[in-house]
């Protein structure tokens, strides 16, 4: 299916709109939504579709990573998080603070420059085409070249596995 | 084979890119509960991704730094998102709030 989309067909950019706009779309709802277990949701199908556009750049790796770890465990995390604490559509609280308009006018200001550098610039570059075994790359590098990221990724993992429990540790009564 | 017309620029990830941490910052700025905030952070750390991996596919493809990146950011934001519900569920049991805007005890 992948190649088919490489070949070039109408499928590939079809399948690029329908994933921005799936990432980008349910991205505004995030922000907008009330209920802060719609939010959730909707972030949910923004990082789904940013899967397919990992997919569409021939990173099928990060793509089954992307739906493994933010999908599945990020996610369960969240939904964990906002069950145990209060406020879910309540109607009557406020779910955006006093720095609306400013947080509005930097995040639209940071959009509109970024934007006219991308347009300043010639990004005219072509693929690459038949990359072969992108995988199997990926794993020579992560456990040759990057062997010490790799093992630091670990070491950051267990540490911060330990100090979360820590933290959310009650204390024992005296 | 030559890439025929029909495959998306790389500008056109990089806007998609740019949208997802704009939209992310609002996030981080305006919402009030530290929950949603944290969902901004993940969408920005997501852009960036995004923007690590269109690189490394319309650079050449041949070195895989774009990847590795893009795997050690989706790992440390694994780590930072378990870290940070935490801190929230400690500050809920302390404050009985998440909302960023009314745990300032440090504010002047």
């Amino acid at each position: 299916m992948i190649e088919a989309l490489h070949s070039g067909s109408f499928w590939y950019p079809l399948a690029f709109i329908i994933f921005a706009l799936g990432a980008v779309v349910p991205a505004v709802l995030v922000v907008a939504s009330r209920n802060i277990i719609h939010s959730a949701l909707w972030l949910l199908a923004s990082l789904a579709s940013i899967a397919g556009l990992y997919l569409l750049l021939n990173a099928e790796l990060l793509a089954a990573l992307q739906i493994l770890v933010y999908c599945g465990g990020i996610m369960l995390l969240f939904l964990f998080a906002i069950m145990l604490t209060p406020g879910v559509g309540d109607p009557d609280v406020r779910v955006h603070n006093q720095g609306l308009f400013w947080g509005l006018l930097a995040a639209l200001a940071l959009a509109a420059v970024s934007l006219h550098l991308l347009r300043e610039e010639d990004w005219s570059v072509v693929p690459a085409a038949n990359l072969r075994d992108v995988t199997g790359r990926l794993a020579d590098a992560l456990v040759g070249q990057y062997a010490l990221a790799f093992e630091a990724a670990s070491v950051i993992l267990l540490v911060a596995m330990i100090g979360a429990i820590v933290i959310v540790r009650t204390e024992p009564r005296e | 084979m030559t890439p025929t017309p029909a495959i998306p620029p790389l500008e056109a990830y990089l806007i998609v890119s740019v949208l997802l941490f704009a939209i992310g910052l609002t996030a981080v700025l305006v919402r009030r509960n530290a929950i949603a905030v944290l969902m901004g952070v993940e969408l920005m750390l997501n852009a960036a991704n995004l923007n690590f991996v269109a690189f490394w596919r319309y650079g050449g493809a041949q070195r895989m730094e774009g990847q590795v990146f893009a795997l050690v950011i989706i790992t440390l934001a694994a780590a930072e998102a378990a870290l940070a519900l935490a801190i929230i569920l400690s500050v809920y049991r302390r404050f009985r709030t998440v909302n960023v805007d009314q745990v300032d005890l440090m504010k002047g």
